[in-house]
């Protein structure tokens, strides 16, 4: 309500909304297994209580997260379009191919059945799902503790000469950066704003107009974007840093018996997902 | 006075993140009246609301309750022609340079006017106009890259960018932070020449005291998302107590004045300009005949 250029606040990645529950206080490297098998567990689910299981599941970890559970849902706002579309070509493409069930239409190659109708909800409730899952990992973990998690369980593979430090040290640079870029895409915006610009007036048909628009913002970023990353550098490199040097942390993980309580619970709800036969 | 002030604001606040665990309040109350033709300088320090106050002169952000009246236009009002209201109110924020996305100079000024829907012949005026009142020359710079230029240069081609809108209020949101001395020196001139020749409105944010003093007519200082005094630079800048109240810097040439007066000199602290202080230092010259050892002893 307050402006048309409140871009940062409609960003959740890379956002830390420290609340101290015991989502946050948890090992990170448990979390982000958890998350791992859960993600699975959902993708590969296709009953409709299986699902309702896990959107009840991915809504109470919001709540034992005390995390408002608006964050999740401006996390799916943005995807909306991309679930309905996806929704529409599922329903009039892949009767074909999940032809079981009760057959509804049956018009030319448009072949719609309980089968493909459960599909299309299943697809819809699981990007949800997962949506959620994945805000509450991001938005009670603060970006260090996930990149050492991920290299911390990672670890194994550096006996395969795997660049594990520097996959993680990209990751974290990355993730930590995009809160960056959207402030100063915001302020970008209201600059060019200030002398005369105006985005998103043509319509959106006009994609060439529309793109024109974001030009005065766009070739700003990069060049801020490429001198940010220098700065970078300079400042990795008076800090002495070296590829492939051998390195400690500040923080050093220890799992206690509740987060060994805590993975096996998140285990058994994954194998309860993956294999016990939900009637419907 | 009788004058309707040309921007007029009221008991503004302006909450951040409204409804999300980051919520943060810059502004709780703010007072800001700016008269047609004034130079009016913010200062205040970092996070007291500064830059949030500005972004509300031409729209960017609007008031989340109190009155900003800006030309006689009610910006609380719904439905208002923003695009005018940016034309009468350039601001030009920090680091303006990075905002020049043109390979060429005389078409990142003209954007704008373009933007405005004006005719080629109009526009090409404005930004003959702009570059010489920043005081760049249209013929010799127009055609240059923009990237090969220096940063002073920089900052004048994004100022002439703003310039070319031709608004009635200039709005500059710490318009000399990390320039040389020289550029510094030669912006600010621009600036003043801009408010007495050209009669613009001035407003600009600024922590550099020396700033304020040469350029301001009036001193609005902010702390805590508040306006905690207001009044000409010789006000604020004698005002010892509430200079440390607020800790508000001052210019070096009122805080050797201070000194001098602390340690039992007889000077005027008002005399803050850089000529006045050395008159009134060079009078304790010729008041004592053994004055040196004593300004030894500062």
């Amino acid at each position: 309500m307050s402006s048309e250029f409140d871009i940062s606040r409609n960003i959740t990645i890379g956002q830390y909304v420290p609340t101290g529950s015991f989502i946050h206080r948890l090992d990170p490297r448990i979390k982000l297994l958890i998350f791992v098998f859960l993600v699975v567990a959902i993708a590969l689910n296709t009953s409709y209580i299986g699902n309702a299981v896990g959107l009840i599941l991915s809504l109470y970890l919001f709540w034992a997260s005390k995390i408002p559970i608006s964050y999740g849902l401006s996390g799916v706002k943005p995807a909306i379009p991309f679930i309905i579309i996806l929704a529409v070509l599922q329903l009039l493409f892949q009767g074909q191919l999940f032809s079981g069930g009760k057959v509804f239409v049956d018009y030319g190659f448009i072949l719609i059945t309980s089968e493909s109708i459960r599909l299309v909800i299943v697809s819809a409730v699981r990007f949800i799902e997962i949506i959620f899952l994945s805000s509450v990992l991001t938005l009670s973990t603060s970006t260090t503790e996930l990149t050492h998690s991920i290299q911390s369980l990672l670890s194994p593979l550096k006996k395969m000469n795997f660049p594990v430090h520097e996959i993680s040290l990209i990751t974290t640079i990355s993730i930590r950066f995009v809160p960056t870029f959207a402030i100063e895409m915001e302020k970008m915006m209201k600059a060019q704003a200030s002398r005369g610009a105006d985005f998103g007036s043509g319509s959106w048909w006009r994609i060439i107009q529309r793109t024109k628009e974001m030009f005065p913002i766009i070739i700003p970023l990069f060049n801020i974007a490429l001198a940010r990353a220098e700065d970078l550098i300079l400042a990795m490199e008076a800090r002495c840093y070296t590829p492939g040097g051998e390195r400690s942390t500040y923080s050093v993980y220890k799992a206690v018996t509740k987060d060994y309580l805590i993975l096996l619970v998140g285990l058994l709800l994954t194998l309860l997902l993956l294999f016990y036969p939900f009637p419907i | 006075m009788t004058v309707k002030p040309i921007i007029e604001i009221e008991n503004l606040t302006h909450t951040y993140m409204k409804g999300t665990p980051m919520e943060h309040v810059a502004l709780k109350g703010t007072n800001l009246y700016v008269e047609a033709g004034e130079c009016i300088a913010i200062i205040g320090h970092t996070g007291s609301g500064k830059s949030t106050l500005i972004q509300h002169l031409n729209g960017l952000i609007r008031p989340e309750s109190g009155r900003v009246v800006i030309d006689g236009e009610d910006l609380a009002k719904k439905k208002i022609d923003l695009k005018t209201l940016r034309r009468k109110v350039g601001i030009v924020f920090q680091n303006p340079e990075d905002q020049i996305f043109e390979k060429i100079i005389g078409d990142d000024i003209a954007y704008g006017p373009f933007k405005m829907g004006l005719p080629l012949k109009e526009v090409r005026e404005r930004v003959k106009w702009a570059m010489s009142v920043v005081g760049l020359d249209f013929e010799e710079m127009k055609d240059r890259q923009t990237f090969a230029l220096s940063g002073g240069q920089k900052r004048k081609v994004a100022l002439a960018g703003i310039l070319a809108l031709k608004p009635k209020i200039l709005v500059l949101d710490e318009p000399t932070a990390g320039l040389d001395p020289r550029s510094r020196n030669e912006l600010l001139d621009k600036i003043k020449r801009l408010n007495k020749e050209e009669k613009l409105t001035v407003i600009f944010v600024s922590h550099n005291m020396e700033e304020v003093a040469m350029l301001a007519d009036r001193v609005y200082v902010m702390a805590d998302g508040k306006d905690v005094l207001s009044g000409t630079p010789k006000e604020i800048f004698t005002d010892k107590e509430k200079l440390v109240r607020h800790q508000i810097g001052t210019p070096e040439t009122v805080q050797v004045l201070y000194r001098l007066t602390d340690l039992g000199y007889q000077v005027r602290t008002d005399a803050f300009s850089i000529t006045e202080a050395a008159d009134e230092i060079m009078k304790l010259f010729a008041g004592r005949k053994e004055g040196t050892e004593h300004v030894q002893r500062i």
